[in-house]
């Protein structure tokens, strides 16, 4: 599903954001990256949709070798992988409602099917009630989960999320985590960047350890620390 | 269709959004394009008095105002005698008088005053056998005493040929300049637009949206823009030809004018559009190339 081989990334010739980095993620998984700020997570979850390229080795998503991939290749591959970040990135002239509809109206889907899917995946998260309130008015837990029913609306065989409970109490957090467990449990692929220790050291799920670019640890069933 | 639906609500939106920055493209860009017209217009005179030249060889000498009917009667069998002299007509002041009332018609009274101190000079018309024996007959004509001036219409239309194109140039090469700047000016109107859009277009890059899909209402809002500018332009210069067509007809009532028929107007609009688009299209594409990243 995902393939990183010998993979390096240096940015402005001398920093090394990632260095020599091999990772296989298989179809069904659920992997947290973990490390310090720095150590290169979001940089490893931006090649895995092609925000970055790699400066030497490569990166195969969805069957796909992502250097060779040409550009207009890319919006296709993004279609198949949901993005969630720790900042939401929703549309505040939008309602919850119009900003989970954006996904699938920029890719010119019928209009039937938007309402059908973005129905769907709101009452997934839980906020179907709440499709017409703004972003201003949500609290963070439920921009979170919009952005959560955004990246899920196009039924994604990957999910990534960059730090996706960075700016919410432990709690809400903790919600954020069960519907991408959730979500793993219908097959979707989940690949999570955290700092979230307790999360992970609860849920007890793959965890690759990553520092100053390197990975350091790589394990089964793992917790933030050893 | 949802998506031509999608681009029009969006071109419309951000149009509106920067007001002040569209509608100063467009003007510019009507400016631009206003010089255009002009040469437009100017050539199609141009056209027009070459083939008043090549039809109308007539030669116009204007006689001594004081002379008596006997001088003018001798000067005119004199006249017929000059070798390549195919036609001769005499025109008294008053014959010139009544053309001239003919001309402005409705506007005759004006001219009522004149004729108690009638200020036209008695003239007579004269065509040759061809073109190449107008030089020899203007030069035997005044070496009359009593011709006061000599006008041939070649001679005046070329050297209305000459301003007419000295203007088509200028406002060619002005319009070079204009148009030039108003592919930028647009090119910053689209910017602020993309600037006003950024967040926006991360996440439709984020879900999967085409590059053409993200850039399609830029170009379109270029060209909309492009187009606006072309009617202003259009609007304009028709406004100051025919004002000037006015003018000139009052002033110097023997210059033909081409009158604009739905025609020529049509054409002209077809180009001045056509070139507004292009315009719009250059100034979104720099601006997209620039700022969008795709």
């Amino acid at each position: 599903m995902i393939s990183f081989r010998n993979v390096s990334k240096v940015y402005n010739g001398n920093v090394k954001a990632l260095d020599r980095v091999s990772l296989q993620i298989d179809k069904g998984e659920f992997v947290f990256i973990v490390g310090a700020s720095g150590a290169g997570k979001s940089t490893l979850i931006k090649m895995m949709y092609r925000e970055e390229t790699p400066s030497s080795g490569q990166v195969f998503v969805l069957g796909k070798d992502l250097a060779k991939m040409r550009k207009r290749e890319v919006p296709y591959l993004r279609r198949r992988i949901g993005v969630v970040f720790q900042d939401f990135k929703l549309l505040k002239d939008k309602n919850a409602w119009e900003n989970v509809a954006f996904a699938l109206e920029v890719t010119g889907t019928p209009r039937r099917e938007v309402n059908r899917r973005v129905t769907q995946v709101l009452n997934m998260v839980g906020l179907l009630d709440r499709r017409n309130a703004f972003p201003n008015e949500l609290s963070g837990g439920e921009q979170q989960r919009i952005a959560i029913a955004r990246a899920l609306v196009r039924n994604p065989d990957i999910l990534l999320a960059d730090e996706p409970s960075g700016n919410l109490d432990p709690e809400t957090a903790m919600e954020i985590f069960a519907i991408l467990e959730r979500v793993n449990l219908y097959g979707t692929t989940v690949v999570v960047a955290t700092h979230a220790h307790d999360i992970v050291d609860n849920l007890r799920k793959r965890v690759v350890e990553l520092r100053d670019g390197a990975i350091v640890r790589d394990e089964r069933r793992g917790a933030y620390h050893y | 269709m949802r998506l031509l639906g999608y681009i029009f609500s969006q071109t419309f939106r951000s149009i509106w959004r920067n007001k002040l920055s569209s509608f100063l493209s467009s003007l510019t860009t009507g400016f631009a394009l206003f010089l255009l017209g002009i040469s437009f217009l100017v050539s199609i005179n141009l056209g027009f008095m070459y083939e008043m030249a090549e039809t109308q060889m007539e030669i116009q000498a204007y006689m001594d105002k004081e002379a008596t009917q006997t001088q003018l009667a001798s000067a005119v069998s004199q006249i017929r005698e000059i070798p390549g002299v195919a036609e001769v007509k005499f025109v008294s002041k008053e014959d010139a008088l009544e053309e001239l009332k003919e001309m402005f018609k409705d506007k005759a009274s004006v001219l009522d005053s004149l004729e108690e101190d009638n200020p036209l000079p008695p003239s007579v018309r004269i065509k040759t056998a061809g073109a190449e024996h107008i030089p020899a007959v203007v030069e035997a004509l005044q070496a009359f005493d009593i011709v006061d001036d000599v006008m041939y219409q070649e001679e005046v239309s070329r050297r209305l040929v000459q301003i007419g194109k000295a203007v088509q140039y200028l406002s060619l090469g002005g319009m070079l300049v204009v148009g030039l700047v108003s592919v930028m000016v647009i090119a910053n109107s689209i910017r602020l637009t993309i600037d006003a859009r950024r967040q926006e277009i991360g996440i439709m890059k984020l879900v999967g949206a085409t590059d053409g899909f993200v850039m399609t209402p830029f170009l379109f809002e270029g060209v909309l823009l492009g187009f606006l500018g072309s009617a202003i332009g259009t609007g304009f210069a028709v406004w100051v030809y025919n004002w000037v067509a006015m003018k000139i007809a009052e002033f110097i009532p023997f210059m033909p004018i081409v009158g604009l028929d739905p025609d020529a107007l049509w054409q002209m609009f077809g180009i001045m559009a056509l070139t507004g688009v292009m315009v719009g299209l250059a100034g979104s594409a720099f601006s997209v190339r620039r700022h969008l990243r795709v």
